[in-house]
């Protein structure tokens, strides 16, 4: 093996940059005001890219740009002069899926890394070709590729490869889907994608007619891909919350060590898998690796989401035996709970002694954002963005509980 | 202004009150409903002297590269007016093997600025077919300021998106009936209907719901493009009528406008002619 893979993270706002990048991606992916595929998340102001990049850079880490918009005339108008002040702030890489703007790029800022977007689909070799000599740095592959196809690929190509590992998963080829368009007059390729593919249709037969997918999960197979020699590994979900960015980030920055330092586990690798698995909002598949997707990759009755109540708490502080954080989720005096932190500690204890912000004892806490206070011992310290979990429930048995 | 047709039926190829046909070249192209083979597009070549386009856009696997180029270097014996493409391995192709055969972007819901058009024309591509959720403005001003070949498709069920995934066989395995190859499903809050179509690359969508476009054919004429294009499919009934009298509405410079009133019975959907997408929800 010889270069490390890239742990790529998305960062829909400057905090979740911080913590991502702090939890062990290498590199995080963000998209500016304009001309991002994710035009509601809240995205980063000019300023807030520099800050982000300056954070980044003296880390060592990176940050790419997603400026992969399928641009319309009007949306030419300012790009140039945007782009120009993107490079200014410092970031790594653009994102694109236009070649126009890729020409531009390569043309005007050469030292820039651009980064070919799955929303080309790009789904075979000779593709890649075409955008190698068009100066394209990475490609960005289809989320519809075998472990052969990428094997062949990467194989096959000049430039780094990268391919998502885990989170949702559109049920067209990226790029080639305007249902968002039709049904909501939201412009799925300008941002506005509404994820028509997670509605439910009228049929005509017994029941309505769905088209979800479960979400993506690659651990199981990272080996895989490292040995193959991909490049970088990508995480979706600019739109996640802060806890489940820091458990998949951790999860895999974990995973991904153990491998390279031959030091990974079957019992790691389940703790590993279950910590995903709960962190999760819809059940997971591998989708094309092994197999053509099939049946099992799919929902068949609408939106099958769960919600997660296990993320506790925010850490602010550790002092003198006291652990400061801001609650999330309730929880009580008597429940097992591990605390997380972006170095990669797990510490889980039992929740003994609980106080408000005011110092005064509590059984229970159940005001998400106030500050409360832990008592607990602990030999090292805890750094800025630990988190708090629930393990299990103090009347829940230790069987039916899981990390 | 010439005008192209795509055929749902293989013996609507005899109409020829038109300047040229697209034909889906048979397991190289999507989001068609008639495909031809090779040799019958060959057959076909044989014996017209209008333009013939080939529709070779499928997002392409390894695996189909090889038969890829050996499919272009054949359709590039026959004088082609064109190529439709969506996967950029044709166009590498095309370069590599120094094909004569000229490309035209296809990129279904991509085509949608001129400098981008201009880009690709820079790249040797001759031709554009315009994206369908763009607005009749913004088409006039990539007409008026690209110098690739514009083409716009007026009359048609557009397609709306392309998945790998053999959505209704599985919609069927679940049910636990015998699939389908077709079905039309429609979206609860908004009505909307979409007619999904499956065969061996995948599921192809469409709005099941003709945009009539009569109404914008003497803006195009107006504006210079260089083609427009009817597909059949959705307008079986009267698509040979609609044909003859589009091409006779064109050669007279729209002057007749009796033609755009006796196709009001298409339906009153002009698509996203005059209607801007939005795409940012919050300020």
């Amino acid at each position: 093996m010889m270069n490390k893979v890239e742990l790529l993270s998305p960062a829909g706002d400057l905090e979740r940059l911080k913590v991502t990048l702090l939890y062990g991606a290498d590199a995080v992916y963000i998209g500016g005001q304009k001309y991002s595929l994710r035009a509601n998340a809240n995205n980063f102001s000019l300023e807030e890219i520099k800050e982000g990049c300056d954070f980044a850079h003296k880390l060592g880490k990176r940050v790419h740009l997603t400026l992969n918009i399928v641009f319309h005339n009007e949306d030419m108008d300012e790009v140039e002069e945007y782009i120009g002040q993107v490079v200014e702030a410092g970031i790594d890489a653009f994102i694109v899926s236009d070649p126009f703007i890729i020409s531009y790029i390569k043309t005007n800022y050469p030292q820039v890394e651009v980064h070919l977007s799955t929303q080309n689909s790009t789904s075979n070799y000779k593709a890649i070709e075409y955008f190698a000599k068009e100066g394209v740095d990475r490609v960005v592959l289809a989320r519809e590729l075998s472990k052969k196809q990428i094997t062949e690929i990467v194989e096959k190509s000049k430039v780094d490869i990268e391919v998502f590992i885990h989170g949702a998963m559109c049920t067209c080829f990226s790029g080639r889907c305007a249902l968002s368009n039709y049904v909501t007059n939201r412009d799925a390729n300008r941002g506005g994608c509404a994820q028509v593919c997670r509605f439910s249709f009228e049929s005509g037969e017994e029941k309505e007619f769905t088209m979800a997918l479960k979400d993506m999960n690659m651990a199981e197979y990272i080996q895989d891909l490292i040995e193959i020699g991909v490049r970088s590994f990508k995480v979706e979900g600019r739109m996640r919350s802060l806890y489940y960015l820091a458990v998949v980030i951790g999860t895999y920055r974990e995973l991904i060590d153990r491998i390279y330092d031959h030091s990974l586990t079957e019992e790691d690798m389940k703790v590993f898998q279950e910590r995903l698995d709960r962190v999760a909002n819809r059940e997971t598949s591998t989708h094309y690796f092994m197999k053509e997707a099939d049946y099992t990759d799919q929902y068949y009755s609408g939106r099958s989401e769960l919600s997660n109540q296990d993320y506790l708490g925010q850490v602010i502080s550790y002092e003198d035996g006291l652990l400061k954080f801001y609650e999330r989720n309730y929880f009580e005096v008597g429940d097992t709970v591990e605390l997380f932190t972006p170095k990669g500690d797990h510490i889980e204890f039992v929740v003994e002694e609980l106080f408000d912000k005011e110092m005064n004892p509590e059984e229970v806490a159940r005001h998400p954002d106030e500050i409360y206070y832990l008592k607990i011992l602990l030999k090292q310290e805890v750094p800025e963005y630990s988190m708090l979990k629930v393990v299990r429930r103090k009347n829940e048995s230790v069987q039916s509980s899981s990390l | 202004m010439k005008l192209l047709i795509e055929v749902s039926k293989k013996e609507d190829l005899s109409i020829d009150s038109v300047d040229g046909y697209i034909l889906a070249l048979k397991d190289y192209s999507v989001e068609s409903v008639c495909s031809f083979t090779l040799e019958e597009i060959k057959e076909f070549v044989s014996h017209t002297e209008k333009e013939v386009f080939v529709k070779c856009n499928k997002n392409f696997m390894n695996e189909e590269i090889e038969g890829l180029t050996r499919v272009l270097k054949e359709l590039d014996t026959l004088s082609l007016t064109g190529i439709f493409y969506y996967d950029l391995a044709v166009l590498e192709i095309k370069n590599e093997y120094s094909l004569k055969t000229d490309l035209v972007w296809s990129q279904t819901h991509m085509v949608n600025n001129y400098k981008t058009c201009n880009y690709y024309h820079s790249k040797g591509v001759k031709y554009a077919l315009l994206g369908k959720e763009i607005t009749l403005e913004e088409i006039q001003e990539i007409i008026k300021n690209s110098s690739i070949t514009c083409m716009v498709e007026v009359i048609s069920k557009p397609s709306v998106a392309f998945s790998k995934r053999k959505l209704i066989t599985h919609f069927y395995q679940d049910l636990g009936k015998p699939s389908k190859k077709e079905i039309v499903v429609r979206e609860k809050m908004t009505d909307t209907p979409y007619q999904l179509l499956e065969d061996e690359s995948g599921t192809s969508f469409f709005m099941n719901v003709v945009t009539n476009g009569t109404g914008v054919i003497k803006d195009l004429l107006e504006a210079e493009c260089p083609y427009i294009i009817i597909r059949e499919f959705g307008l079986e009934e009267y698509f040979k009528e609609l044909v003859q009298d589009t091409y006779s509405y064109v050669q007279g410079n729209c002057l007749d406008e009796s033609y755009v009133e006796k196709y009001k019975k298409i339906g009153d959907s002009t698509n996203f002619f005059f209607k801007k997408t939005i795409y940012r929800v919050k300020k």
